[in-house]
């Protein structure tokens, strides 16, 4: 497969502040790529240049075969934008917002009535056609966007935090459709701070922090390489960390303490447990690894903000 | 300047919009210069009596008729804009279409043009209602020309503002400090020739001005050479106001 996006260098800079610090991937076309990181980390800025309303600030940012450009029309011919905030024009009913936002692509009058129709049905909206924005959910709004973006059939879609706020019910709704999405060819490009999020759609994520990317790969390689299999959390106090971690010498683990917790990063966990239950400790849990693990042991578990 | 064909769907995207608000509006672009036409013309004509050979209320039409446009198309492009880009965050969606920032802020100032226009057209019917008229057909045409013009200028000017507002209440600044004075200096109310000379110069800087005297030929019929000064002087100050809104307010759109 090859490349739909390419960056070399990529820089962005608001006057002196340092927003994407000169990095490089690629995202391969029809895949789901999603950018991690926590608040401030550049995965915005990023995407930001990718869908074309951001000027780079230095190294190059190929988007299909075009170097991406704030006046590359072509470019947002091809894209659907999923925007972080709700975006969408108050003054206008939902049929509206659509109808409108079809026109800015060019779109017939009569292909687009046809396409909107579809899409409501998509995003289960045929119902609200009629209703002012201020009348619907945030489910509700962010599905029109997902409507929105889907309006002039896109190559790429970029979204950014799409399920930001959502219920559960809403989310997966949101999941589907976007893999739905995927299954028919269209790139995706993601920004999450939701783990889950990525591992259920993403199949490679770069990991960004401070403007920097600090790993990438597949989800699920990710964690067993930089986590192993399980955690095991014990909650005990800092003192009696030495003495566990001796008792425990026998295995192989890493380990970490953040706060009240201890947390034991290892292939196994139940031999680990069992040792636990002898030591005569209860205050325990083992689970398995998550693409949450990378990230507080990447970007570091204290508040960022 | 990336302009294309696209400033018309966003002067559409305002139009759908303006379907709900078409009374309301229609209403206040009518009852401010009504106001000044009521108690200027009818209360204060009764005491100023004739002003060359006509009522009062002839000399007052064609001042307050540009002014009413100058009002609406620069109220549009300060709070309409301002909310439509702070608030709706409407700006942001249409730059990541093929719609440019170019094309989404002049699609914009061509709709407050348009508003500008819409209420310098009641104010026409209003004053035909009270008997005063544009001196011929083609009179008419010279003021609908006229109107655009100056619903580009002053939209333009308000786009302007716009870019550097941090809050609505900046917008005070330039309602207060420049389109007031401009309303009592550019001899809507009252001749200037009873000014000092300084005052005089001091508006012909003042766009508003050259329209007024525009105005007032079309309502009198009489056409003098200078009214082509008049109108490169607004066709000047537009182009550039026109250039100028678009760019500094693309500055603030674009990061």
């Amino acid at each position: 497969m090859n490349a739909i996006v390419t960056a070399k260098n990529l820089t962005k800079k608001y006057g002196q502040f340092v927003a994407v610090d000169g990095i490089s991937f690629e995202i391969k076309k029809g895949e789901c790529f999603g950018l991690l990181g926590p608040n401030g980390a550049g995965k915005t800025s990023t995407i930001k240049m990718i869908h074309c309303v951001s000027p780079v600030t230095a190294g190059t940012l190929m988007v299909n075969g075009m170097a991406a450009h704030i006046d590359n029309r072509d470019l947002k011919m091809m894209m659907g934008v999923i925007p972080q905030e709700i975006t969408l024009d108050v003054d206008l009913t939902v049929y509206e917002n659509l109808i409108v936002f079809a026109h800015f692509f060019d779109i017939p009058r009569r292909e687009a009535k046809k396409r909107i129709a579809e899409l409501l049905k998509f995003v289960e909206l045929e119902q609200k056609r009629s209703s002012k924005i201020d009348q619907l959910s945030t489910g509700m709004k962010r599905r029109l966007l997902v409507a929105r973006a889907l309006l002039n059939n896109p190559k790429i879609i970029v979204a950014d935090e799409p399920t930001t706020g959502l219920d559960p019910q809403a989310r997966h709704l949101i999941w589907q459709r976007l893999r739905q999405l995927k299954t028919q060819g269209v790139t995706l490009i993601l920004t999450t701070q939701y783990m889950e999020e990525a591992h259920q759609l993403c199949d490679s994520i770069v990991i960004m922090h401070q403007g920097k990317i600090l790993k990438e790969g597949m989800p699920s390689k990710l964690v067993e390489d930089e986590i192993g299999r399980e955690v095991v959390e014990v909650r005990i106090p800092p003192e009696d960390d030495d003495k566990i971690i001796q008792h425990l010498s026998s295995f192989s683990f890493e380990h970490e303490r953040v706060g009240d917790t201890l947390y034991f990063y290892c292939r196994d966990g139940q031999e680990l447990m069992r040792r636990l239950i002898e030591l005569n400790l209860h205050n325990f849990l083992n689970r398995p690894a998550s693409l949450e693990d990378v990230f507080l042991k990447l970007t570091g578990r204290s508040l960022i903000e | 300047m990336n302009l294309s064909y696209r400033i018309y769907y966003v002067f559409l995207r305002n139009l759908v919009s303006y379907k709900r608000f078409v009374v309301p509006t229609f209403l206040v672009s009518l009852i401010e210069p009504l106001f000044y036409l009521i108690t200027f013309g009818i209360g204060m004509g009764a005491y100023i009596g004739y002003f060359g050979g006509k009522p009062y209320l002839y000399f007052l039409v064609p001042g307050v008729l540009v002014s009413s446009v100058m009002l609406s198309s620069s109220f549009e492009c300060l709070y309409g804009t301002f909310v439509k880009m702070v608030h709706e965050k409407l700006y942001e969606s249409l730059v990541a279409t093929p719609v440019s920032a170019e094309d989404a802020i002049a699609g914009d100032i061509v709709w407050g043009a348009f508003r500008g226009l819409v209420s310098g057209v009641l104010m026409m019917i209003v004053a035909n209602v009270m008997g005063v008229f544009p001196a011929s057909i083609p009179s008419v045409l010279v003021l609908l020309v006229l109107m655009v013009f100056v619903g580009i200028l002053f939209a333009s000017l308000a786009m302007t503002v716009t870019s550097v507002s941090p809050s609505f209440d900046f917008f005070n600044y330039y309602t207060e400090l420049v389109l007031t004075p401009m309303l009592f200096f550019s001899g809507v109310f009252f001749p200037l020739d009873k000014f000092p000379g300084w005052m005089k110069t001091l508006s012909e800087f003042m766009p508003l001005t050259h329209a007024v005297k525009i105005s007032r030929a079309v309502f009198s019929g009489a056409y003098n050479s200078g009214l082509a000064w008049n109108f490169l002087v607004i066709f000047v100050l537009e182009v550039i106001a026109f250039y100028v809104g678009i760019r500094m307010m693309k500055k603030r759109l674009i990061k």
